[in-house]
């Protein structure tokens, strides 16, 4: 705040209509430090975010002692490493069932009239604002051995299938409470493209595989990059749902922070686990940001 | 002491804090005495678990709060790294805390006040159940469940049956919700010929190896309420189950069959912590928790056995079926050894914790 006040040439310097009295002015000296109107975000995310990530990481090196223990810990417990994979992996999946299921539908919500299209966005929102735990628990008795889709199975003839507790089961629950982050994103994305350029692609000759391939598909790309990032970097911090779904074999990383802080009280293990898979995180996206920003030079040539 | 808690009941309330008052100099008061007004003024916070069980001990706390005058807050779940956060920053504002079996011995002490055993009466606790830092806060069990349409006539009979997979094929679904099994371990090394008497850490090692020997397909459940439904919807061939959650099931019309041959009991403890801000109240609160009355309310209310063994809860056939203290199933009963598990905590939390994250 105390910015604005030490900058008052900043702004007479400016040309000024005449008759305009302190209003436009304030309003263009807020013009010229854009930065500040972030200043409320800032402050939550520095008090809500960095001090607590700042503690964690300090814990990580510092608890019980200071030095590597932590990592070198994590580093030699075969367990944490697969479940650390496991948790990329299942992260990886999810997305890619989130990208599939979503393309379409977003598609077709830029694709029909406003009425249809409310309810299309409501069926998106209102499992939305259900808990991810009454959600998750609705998946139990959907998926379980003698649940709703194994008894469809068995009534047409077939064997039933193992999807509760098993990988499978714990991507569908994870896929199913995580598509509204790739459905928006892409819809957002989607609604701006001007279809006329398909009908020029088409009137040129394209034929309709090709018109959506080589126009649409770059067009929209941007959004499928934002929703996969959002929904990837979400599923890695999953717990209920892995908990609730799966078995043994499909434990993500958040289940072993719990038990190393909340029944050890090693909080200096679970930060080292927690800095982890944030590092790792990065190191992810900034290995895919090439890999992106070329996909939007490309949408943005054609 | 047995005759004072007795007389109690002809003499009432007032003839209690009398006798109380006489027996000060030496001994607590008879678990369920309340003075009149004593705490008037105060506040205390009471932490449990939360849902039926937390509403049965504030139910059994009633009479406890109307003469004392406390108010008393509710708080939870427990969670041993909160307790940890305010203990470290001393600013203590839980005064009676329900922890699960084991925090109290580890962490006795450190985080939980050892137990000034004058101030509380501890006669009419079963034997063996009091701690250092912690009374029983009510007494459970882990009991095998089988279904009955897989085993018909030749049902599971103990543990060995249950680790006996050729014998008694079917999925099996174990506790998974935190600490490690102790009685489980223990029983899967007996399973496996071994023997619990001396154990030692490499036994850990031996008993986790038997419980995984028995399958991917065993289900680990995480909360209570996973292993009600398992059996309600007969998921599983055997199902270990606490016996509030194995009581309800089966009055839901879960088709199991407890098997009552070393159940494995299981306690609440209460503690209070270090730093709390006032212990004397602190006390008067469990003291008046182990009596009788409120023993029987405890039961009468959430189904778990109480631990005042004068305790007589008026329940119906369905909960006196699954209550751990009745004669019968009381000597049935195998205590896991808490001192080796309390040593080998870490140890055996992160095999167990390896162990639930499938390796």
């Amino acid at each position: 705040m105390s910015q604005t006040s030490h900058t008052p040439t900043a702004g007479g310097d400016y040309p000024r209509p005449s008759g305009a009295v302190q209003g436009p002015q304030r309003r263009l000296r807020l013009a010229a430090y854009p930065s500040l109107l972030a200043m409320p975000a800032l402050l939550l995310l520095i008090a809500a975010m960095g001090y607590p990530l700042l503690t964690v990481t300090l814990r990580s090196f510092s608890d019980p002692a200071w030095g590597l223990q932590n990592y070198v810990w994590f580093f030699s417990t075969p367990v944490n490493v697969t479940v650390l994979w496991r948790t990329f992996s299942i992260a990886a999946w999810v997305t890619i069932v989130c990208v599939i299921a979503a393309y379409p539908y977003a598609y077709l919500m830029t694709a029909v009239g406003p009425r249809l299209r409310l309810v299309l966005i409501l069926c998106v929102l209102v499992p939305f604002w259900v808990s991810g735990v009454v959600r998750t628990l609705a998946w139990v008795i959907l998926l379980q051995d003698s649940g709703i889709i194994n008894s469809v199975i068995r009534l047409l003839g077939f064997d039933g299938v193992k999807l509760i507790r098993t990988q499978t089961g714990v991507v569908i629950g994870m896929a199913q409470v995580l598509l509204p982050f790739m459905i928006l994103p892409l819809y957002s994305v989607m609604r701006g493209i001007d279809l006329r350029l398909v009908q020029a692609a088409r009137s040129l000759g394209a034929r309709p595989a090709r018109a959506f391939l080589q126009i649409y598909l770059p067009l929209s790309l941007p959004g499928v990059f934002a929703g996969a990032i959002i929904v990837f970097i979400l599923s890695l911090g999953f717990y209920i749902t892995p908990a609730l779904l799966g078995g043994p074999r499909s434990t993500m990383l958040s289940t072993l922070v719990q038990s190393q802080v909340l029944s050890l009280l090693n909080w200096g293990r679970g930060g080292a686990m927690g800095v982890v898979l944030l590092v790792a995180t990065f190191v992810l996206l900034a290995l895919a940001a090439p890999l992106m920003r070329q996909r939007h030079k490309q949408a943005a040539r054609s | 002491m047995g005759s004072r808690s007795r007389l109690a009941g002809f003499f009432g309330a007032a003839a209690l804090a009398l006798l109380a008052a006489a027996a000060h100099a030496q001994n607590a008061p008879p678990a369920g005495t309340v003075v009149d007004g004593s705490l008037k003024g105060k506040t205390l916070t009471f932490v449990s678990y939360g849902g039926i069980y937390q509403d049965g001990q504030v139910a059994a706390l009633k009479e406890f709060v109307d003469k004392s005058g406390v108010k008393l807050l509710n708080d939870g779940p427990t969670e041993i790294a909160k307790l940890q956060a305010q203990v470290e920053s001393g600013n203590v504002t839980w005064d009676v805390v329900d922890t699960d079996d084991f925090p109290p011995f580890v962490h006795c002490g450190k985080l939980f006040q050892k137990l000034d055993l004058t101030k509380l009466d501890i006669s009419h606790i079963p034997p063996g159940q009091v701690g250092e830092c912690s009374v029983p806060a009510m007494n459970y069990g882990m009991v095998l469940m089988y279904k009955n349409d897989t085993y018909k006539d030749n049902p599971p009979k103990d543990w060995k049956d249950f680790f006996d997979t050729a014998k008694f094929p079917g999925t099996r679904a174990i506790d998974g919700s935190g600490s490690p099994l102790g009685g489980l371990i223990e029983q899967a090394i007996l399973a496996d010929g071994g023997k619990v008497d001396a154990m030692t850490p490499a036994d850990i090692d031996k008993g986790i190896a038997k419980i995984k020997a028995i399958g991917p397909d065993t289900i680990f459940w995480k909360t209570g309420a996973e292993s009600q439904q398992l059996a309600e919807s007969g998921e599983a061939d055997m199902i270990i189950m606490w016996t509030g959650r194995a009581m309800t099931a089966v009055k839901n019309g879960a088709a199991y069959t407890p098997v009552w041959k070393d159940w494995l009991v299981v306690m609440d403890q209460l503690t209070i912590p270090v730093g709390a801000k006032d212990p004397d109240a602190s006390y008067a609160l469990i003291n008046a928790y182990l009596g009788k009355k409120s023993q029987e309310i405890l039961t009468e209310q959430t189904s778990y056995s109480p631990i005042n063994n004068e305790a007589q809860p008026k329940v119906d056939a369905s909960v006196a079926a699954f209550l751990t203290n009745t004669p019968d199933h009381a000597k049935l009963g195998y205590q896991q050894n808490i001192k080796f598990w309390v040593a080998n905590f870490a140890a055996a939390s992160d095999k167990w914790t390896a162990l639930m994250a499938g390796n």
